[in-house]
């Protein structure tokens, strides 16, 4: 019951619940940021978990690097558009960016 | 060689689309001067593929398991429709020098037209049915933006957004007929399709033909789809010239050529075909012969000529489909440029303003009667020959009522015809015009015409070397005589006086009118009908109406919410993880 493999997947689960959770609930553009980490980090989980079952770990583990980076780079980038609209919008409500709507 | 030159006839047009998409507007000599180098480039290399014919496969490239090899084939009827792509794309945009003079936003409209030329090409030299279905909706693109070029126009961009969907409907068949061929051949290639279509199930077969028909009905403006085309006669006039008369719409005359070999078999494709093909002939005549707009007459003239050769390739003579594809392409090319010749002097597309412009536009004047023979079917131009050709070869081998009405419609043809010459430079001037006759690049580009309506029935032979020398499946469909043994052939069929004999009584009738006048109440309601498109009306709003419905009940789906959105994306994820765990 409490082998790896299930505390894994359940782990992973939890992540991406929380993640897809947040994202469709908060309206907050950090948060926002916030909830895609929680995301990408189950996704990541999720990759070391398929190494691990078809015993390509190698493989697994640097697309589990790559994913790190560029989701890194999602964060600083999404995190300084954050910084920007809060600047020149003064709201960070994702709602009441509608300065764009046709 | 082969390879690079099939490649490059595509690409170098793309490339000059590319250079004037990006081009300053502010230069108008500069982009005329660059889309005339472009479109005479392609012109020249695609005369080069003519003595490169061949059947084999010459470039391929491995494109994954999901849209299998892309591959193109410079076989005999590639090359002959490329050709008449890329020259009559020359003479179009050597035409706009002076038709689009001073018109705004010029790096649009040449960029528009090089990516349709470059779009053609690709469509007739592709073996592989996806890559076709691709580039035939790239020249939809093509049609429908330059259709609702002058966009300011409602009336230009309801007459686009119509061309466009009616299109995509017919697109639709031919994309299902695609992915059958797909699913039981494992390949996209046309040649092992010919080759292997008997061992297709008989209903996959019939879905496919009958699909491509739907598809090519749609492309070549025939009934019951063929609403969309008076409609697109909003666009520019060399457009109307070289999408919508010379080359685009013969797209779907030579998808039905293409499959021709595979789809005779299937029970009743062929009478539909040349039910298709009668029909529009006939209506389209009658149509044409109402209309009072110039380019409208035109456009149902192309629906009936078009009609001529669906009928053709329903009948069995996929090399007299062809023939008349050239005459016409010609002929009406030339035909559209003169008009466009006359409205852009006059300022109206309206024939009933027009009259005695003759004396004033000499020149404009006798190439369109050049032109105006050859569709009226008089001898000896090449009209005459092909269809001649086309009614002969329809009374040797399909139903005598089918001859009987497309004999009908070449009369017709003659009527309106010399109404529509009357109309435009005979008569008295309805209206003071100040006119000039056509400036010198237009009338470089109708002069070869004018020529090539003279004499391109003296390649017929060539067209039949060209055609059986590597059209392997279509050997036994294509009755291809030589240029002696055709003129022999037509001259002593009965075939021929008999139309003769209508042609000449079409032009007597329109002649002695007058005579008629009492019968002119009689022919009130036909004369409604036409006007009404014969009803097909209804078809057409069912489809554009459910489609531009269905855009704005999907738009309810846009909110712009962001959370909405992820939700979307995350369903979707989910949907495709399930269908995925079911399918497996």
């Amino acid at each position: 019951m409490f082998n790896e493999m299930n505390v894994l997947m359940l782990g992973i689960l939890g992540l991406f619940a929380v993640g897809l959770y947040a994202l469709l609930a908060v309206r907050n553009l950090i948060k926002i940021v916030v909830a895609l980490q929680i995301l990408v980090k189950g996704a990541i989980m999720a990759f070391i978990l398929a190494g691990k079952i078809n015993g390509h770990m190698q493989t697994a583990q640097s697309v589990a690097l790559t994913v790190i980076v560029a989701d890194t780079m999602v964060a600083v980038i999404g995190l300084a558009l954050a910084v920007q609209v809060k600047r020149r919008l003064g709201t960070l409500d994702v709602n009441e960016l509608t300065s764009l709507r046709g | 060689m082969t390879q690079w030159l099939v490649l490059s006839v595509i690409f170098v047009p793309w490339l000059g689309a590319l250079l004037l998409a990006l081009s300053s507007d502010r230069a108008p000599r500069l982009q005329h001067l660059v889309a005339s180098a472009f479109a005479v480039v392609t012109g020249l290399l695609s005369l080069c593929l003519l003595p490169l014919v061949t059947e084999r496969t010459v470039v391929s490239v491995a494109a994954g398991s999901v849209f299998g090899n892309f591959t193109f084939v410079p076989d005999g009827l590639s090359v002959f429709l490329t050709v008449i792509a890329a020259v009559i794309g020359c003479l179009a945009v050597i035409f706009s020098i002076d038709y689009m003079h001073g018109e705004a936003q010029l790096g649009r409209y040449y960029s528009l037209v090089l990516l349709f030329i470059g779009s053609m090409t690709g469509m007739v030299l592709t073996s592989s049915m996806l890559l076709l279905f691709f580039f035939w909706e790239m020249m939809a693109f093509c049609s429908y933006a330059l259709i609702s070029f002058y966009n300011d126009d409602p009336k230009a961009v309801a007459g686009g957004m119509k061309a466009l969907i009616m299109t995509q409907t017919g697109g639709v068949g031919l994309l299902a007929g695609a992915l059958i061929a797909y699913s039981f051949l494992g390949t996209y290639d046309i040649q092992t399709f010919l080759a292997y279509a008997h061992r297709l199930p008989e209903f996959a077969l019939s879905i496919m033909a009958f699909g491509f028909l739907i598809g090519a009905a749609a492309k070549s403006a025939q009934v019951p789809f063929h609403t969309w085309l008076p409609g697109a006669m909003e666009a520019p006039t060399p457009i109307s010239a070289l999408i919508h008369a010379a080359t685009m719409v013969n797209a779907g005359v030579y998808l039905l050529a293409r499959f021709y070999p595979a789809f005779a078999a299937v029970p009743g494709w062929t009478t539909a075909v040349v039910v298709v093909g009668v029909l529009s002939a006939f209506l389209g005549a009658v149509m044409a012969i109402t209309a009072s707009d110039l380019k409208r007459t035109l456009a149902y003239s192309t629906i009936s000529q078009l009609g001529y050769m669906v009928y053709a390739v329903g009948v069995g003579a996929v090399y007299a489909s062809q023939f008349h594809l050239m005459s016409h392409a010609v002929f009406k090319a030339l035909l559209f440029l003169g008009a466009g010749a006359v409205i852009h002097a006059v300022g109206t597309r309206d024939m009933r303003q027009m009259g005695g412009l003759g004396q004033k536009m000499p020149f404009v004047r006798n190439v369109f009667i050049i032109g105006t023979l050859a569709l009226a079917g008089l001898p000896f131009v090449n009209g005459f020959w092909s269809k001649e050709l086309v009614l002969e070869e329809g009374l040797a081998h399909g139903p005598l009522w089918a001859y009987i009405l497309m004999v009908l419609g070449a009369g017709l043809t003659a009527a309106y015809s010399l109404r529509m010459v009357y109309m435009v430079f005979y008569g008295t001037a309805k209206k003071e015009h100040h006119v000039h006759d056509a400036p010198a690049a237009m009338r470089t580009a109708l002069a070869p015409l004018a020529l090539g309506t003279l004499v391109t029935w003296l390649l017929a032979g060539w067209l039949s070397e060209l055609l059986t020398g590597s059209l392997p499946y279509h050997l036994s469909h294509l009755h291809a005589p030589g240029t002696v043994e055709l003129i022999v052939d037509v001259l002593t069929a009965p075939a021929t006086l008999v139309a003769i004999v209508v042609i000449a009584a079409g032009l007597l009738a329109w002649w002695y009118r007058d005579l008629f006048a009492s019968l002119s109440k009689a022919a009130a309601l036909p004369a409604a009908m036409a006007g009404a498109d014969f009803g097909f009306e209804w078809l057409n709003r069912v489809i554009v109406g459910s489609t531009l419905l269905a855009g704005s009940v999907l738009r309810l789906t846009q909110t712009g919410h962001l959370s909405w959105n992820a939700l979307g994306i995350a369903g979707g994820a989910i949907a495709v993880l399930g269908l995925l765990v079911w399918g497996s």
